[in-house]
């Protein structure tokens, strides 16, 4: 019977989901629909769900968090299911408890100043990983480049947990505090406190609202609205002014690009690999308009965050404001720090990974091992590491050709939201997961789940991200590669969304998404963007189908379906 | 029925009232107190039950019946008559006999005839400022009166008011009375042992003027002010304040008098007196296991140390509260929220 269970799958040794031995072990194992959706090559599970549930662990212990020591992954069919390890001893709760004060005294103080340092860190190991000439490289400089790869992603795991613990355990804690002051996570003036930060994110989308804006400018913004992507970068360079443009491109690329356009796999392209990508949200700005003022929106909700910030300051007793005040900037990482963090963490790092990765597919399909490169994605490093040496003398087809063939057939397929033996969904959270305390899975992957109000008469509940009512055409949306069709003034109704996809936000109403809590990706980019935004509708895009006017009023979590 | 201070302690509280008990402590604790009696509130309750005012005054109270609301022309009036009551009221002369008779040892103690005191009242609670004191008290006579004055200041204005809007009986705060030497003080001041405003208690603050210490207390003119660090025991501040009023003995009683002006600019206590004020007070705090507020001052008759008294401490009242630093506050904050029940 195991022997089924592993058969089915059986890219990640190890980590497959098996029910009989998985749910006695840990009880609940929650679906990440935030990241797993569209479901994950073996390639990307492989190293995700080793690595990743590494990072937590190694959080967890190095930051001795009170009442968890970090998740652990398992994969069915490329969708990865969550277990929470809880420490239910409360003298060993006591014991973590003192050491997670001490631990967490020197975030508290710099934070800034040790997410400077992890981020050269990681910077270096990539620039180490991208000095490698994959084409001049021996099969055994590629394996070892392999290996290579390899820590390094562990590494990067570890580093993107520490941050994200400290600034989210304040978040939550703040979130208690504001309660007398009658604030919750959900309400605006709680939500307007952490908007309008100028981080990496931003910045990167500003530079291309000014590329988009020197297209249009530069008389090249018809050819960049009318032109499918995949003859854009040829028309742009025979148009007049054309080489000028790409030139700037390139300039930003070189600084930029190494972003991938989905987070959380290998298989769609970085930006520097393929520019033609970096159109789709050039193109959003475009459609957005030239009086557009992205600075203007920012500073804004800059001011917005400072009203909302003084506002409760006011309430608060005279000597408790400084410690309310440093608080609330270290809640505030995670509108500013957790956005930031994922370019220099997955976005990058996976970016890196894909170039290695492509380079070694490339061998081994010159040698006949798998028919072409980005075969890769359906093995795994065990079985990449087993033929590298000489690939010439060995087959993998049998395994590439079968996985790729079931992954197409299964990838936007739904999956349970979870395996459990309690009576269901809440009673898991319940008693599964919240007690972890674990924001990251709280809030963002596995998410709040949505009040349901009878009385509304809503076709769907979601949880509200970004306060606000808009109506407008839905556009269902599962992939980036799909944006470029997203108009002006569209409802983005989608699984989740990435960094890659914050572009598209300036062009929408209004976003819904499947997937994802009050701190996901989703729910911050919306704030920052002023957009009405609702998060774990879990039905919306199986449900909802492009073209219809949908409502959506984020502030109390409703969605109404217009013309059905 | 009379005590000298160092008879009394803390918990002596409720038979002589605060201030005499808090004189008597310090006398305990070795801190130079000017010597001096107590009056407990048995010798008041004695008074006003020998000559009759008891009864008196609380027929005259009752006619006034619910007071709770009324305007102050009410309780001017009560006042006026109470006071004037107690005031004019002979002390029966048993009790006559027996504080003259303390004023008299008193004086055996000092080699003085007649020793200035001053008479302060002493009540149960802590008011700051409700009751009167009179300074530079002379002679049996003066004595007495000033005594009087003294039980007669639970029934200013401002006191009945007081009462009459807390539900508390009129006829209340039956109050001790505090009789030490007066010090010839050359210059007084204050004391805290923490800073008052943003509660630091890395320091001890020094505020002086020339002459007694209302000239400090009352806050109304420039002083001098100075910082000790507790640790290293340096002066790390100084200021010197255009101190151009001080309170001064007159013939009867004491009063404000200009500074000559060669001495406003200067400083009014020296280093060595800093350093030491600041020593005691830290001192104090230790033994008292908390910081205080303290006043003392610095006889022009006697050499340095042994012209150093101190007059009162009390616990400073800090308005913020002691600065726990933001990080180690969040810190707690997280791991109570994290690994409470």
């Amino acid at each position: 019977m195991g022997q089924e269970m592993v058969k089915l799958w059986d890219s990640i040794p190890g980590f497959d989901f098996n029910p009989e031995i998985d749910l006695p072990e840990l009880n609940s194992w929650f679906f990440d629909g935030t990241h797993s959706v569209p479901l994950l090559t073996p390639m990307y599970a492989w190293h995700w769900i080793r690595h990743c549930g590494h990072g937590s662990q190694y959080s967890a212990e190095v930051l001795s968090m009170p009442r968890y020591k970090g998740f652990t992954f398992r994969d069915h069919e490329g969708a990865t299911y969550i277990g929470m390890r809880i420490v239910r001893d409360e003298a060993e709760v006591a014991k973590r408890t003192a050491k997670f004060k001490e631990n967490s005294i020197p975030w508290i103080e710099d934070f800034d100043g040790i997410w400077a340092k992890q981020r050269q860190e990681l910077v270096s190991m990539y620039d180490k990983l991208k000095a490698v000439d994959l084409d001049k490289a021996s099969n055994i400089d590629l394996i070892h480049h392999l290996w290579d790869m390899i820590s390094t992603s562990r590494r990067m795991w570890e580093i993107h947990f520490q941050g994200m613990n400290v600034s989210y355990a304040a978040f939550l804690l703040l979130e208690d505090l504001v309660k007398p002051y009658g604030l919750t996570s959900e309400s605006p003036e709680f939500q307007d406190m952490f908007r309008g930060f100028d981080n990496y994110v931003f910045k990167v989308d500003r530079k291309l609202w000014e590329l988009a804006k020197d297209a249009m400018s530069m008389g090249l913004g018809d050819i960049i609205l009318n032109t499918p992507q995949e003859q854009v970068m040829g028309k742009i360079e025979q148009a007049k002014n054309g080489k000028d443009w790409l030139k700037k491109l390139h300039a930003f690329l070189a600084v930029d690009g190494w972003r991938m356009v989905r987070m959380m796999d290998f298989n769609e392209p970085y930006w520097l690999e393929d520019p033609s990508v970096v159109i789709a949200p050039i193109k959003a700005f475009i459609k957005k308009g030239g009086d557009y003022d992205l600075d203007g929106m920012t500073r804004k909700l800059a001011q917005g965050r400072e009203k909302a910030i003084a506002n409760l300051l006011a309430k608060v007793p005279k000597e408790e404001k400084p410690w309310f005040e440093a608080l609330i900037k270290l809640g505030g990482k995670t509108g500013s720090f957790s956005e930031e963090h994922d370019l220099f963490c997955e976005l990058h790092c996976h970016a890196v990974q894909r170039r290695g990765l492509l380079g070694i597919g490339r061998r081994l399909a010159a040698a006949g091992t798998i028919d072409k490169p980005d075969d890769i994605w359906f093995l795994n490093p065990d079985e990449v590491e087993r033929v590298l040496g000489a690939p010439e003398f060995h087959k993998l087809q049998y395994i590439a050709n079968r996985r790729r063939k079931r992954w197409e057939e299964i990838r936007f397929s739904q999956v349970p939201p979870v395996h459990t033996v309690r009576k269901d969904i809440q009673e898991a959270v319940g008693m599964d997961l919240l007690p972890s305390a674990d924001a990251i899975i709280i809030k963002i992957v596995v998410g709040e789940l949505p009040r349901v109000r009878p009385e509304l008469k809503a076709d769907i509940y979601g949880v509200c991200g970004a306060p606000g009512v808009a109506e407008g055409p839905a556009k269902v949306n599962m992939t980036y590669a799909e944006l470029d069709k997203v108009q002006k003034g569209d409802i983005l109704v989608c699984p989740g969304t990435n960094p890659a996809w914050t572009p598209v936000f300036g062009l929408v109403k209004a976003v819904v998404s499947d997937r994802g809590g009050t701190l996901s990706h989703t729910a911050i980019v919306g704030r920052e963007y002023g957009l009405p935004t609702l998060v774990n509708t879990f039905t919306g895009t199986a449900t909802i189908k492009t073209g219809q006017r949908i409502r959506v009023n984020a502030t109390e979590g409703t969605l109404y379906i217009l013309d059905k | 029925m009379i005590y000298w201070f160092e008879e009394l302690g803390r918990e002596h509280n409720d038979v002589v009232g605060k201030k005499c008990a808090n004189l008597g402590q310090m006398t305990r604790m070795g801190l130079a107190v000017p010597p001096g009696f107590a009056l407990s509130l048995e010798a008041y309750r004695l008074f006003v039950k020998e000559s009759g005012l008891a009864v008196e005054m609380e027929k005259y109270v009752q006619k006034f019946g619910d007071l709770k609301g009324q305007g102050i022309t009410v309780f001017d009036e009560m006042s006026k008559t109470l006071r004037s009551m107690i005031e004019s009221r002979e002390i029966p002369g048993s009790l006559k006999t027996q504080i003259l008779g303390y004023y008299k040892d008193l004086s055996r103690r000092l080699g003085i005839d007649d020793p200035a005191v001053s008479v302060r009242s002493a009540g149960t609670e802590s008011r700051p400022g409700m009751f009167e004191t009179y300074l530079n008290v002379r002679g049996q006579e003066q004595l007495l009166e000033k005594v009087k004055k003294v039980w007669a200041s639970a029934y200013t204005s401002r006191a009945i008011a007081f009462r009459a809007n807390k539900g508390f009986p009129i006829i209340g705060d039956e109050l001790g009375v505090a009789i030490p030497k007066m010090v010839n003080a050359r210059a007084s001041g204050i004391t805290f042992t923490v800073d008052p405003v943003t509660a630091d208690d890395s320091k001890i603050l020094l505020e002086a003027n020339w002459g007694l210490g209302e000239g400090v207390v009352s806050g109304a003119e420039s002083v001098d002010g100075f910082v000790v660090d507790k640790e290293s025991m340096e002066i790390t501040a100084r200021h010197v304040g255009s101190k151009v009023k001080c309170v001064v003995y007159t013939k009867e009683g004491a009063d404000w008098a200009d500074v000559p002006e060669p001495m406003q600019n200067m400083p009014c206590i020296s280093d060595e007196e800093i350093i030491e004020i600041a020593k005691v007070a830290k001192s104090a705090e230790q033994s008292l296991g908390g910081p205080q507020d303290m006043e003392w001052a610095v006889d022009q008759d006697l050499e340095f140390p042994k012209s150093l008294f101190w007059l009162q401490t009390r616990p400073a009242k800090v308005a913020a509260k002691k600065k726990v630093s933001a990080t180690s506050h969040i810190a707690d904050l997280i791991a109570k929220k994290f690994g409470g029940v």
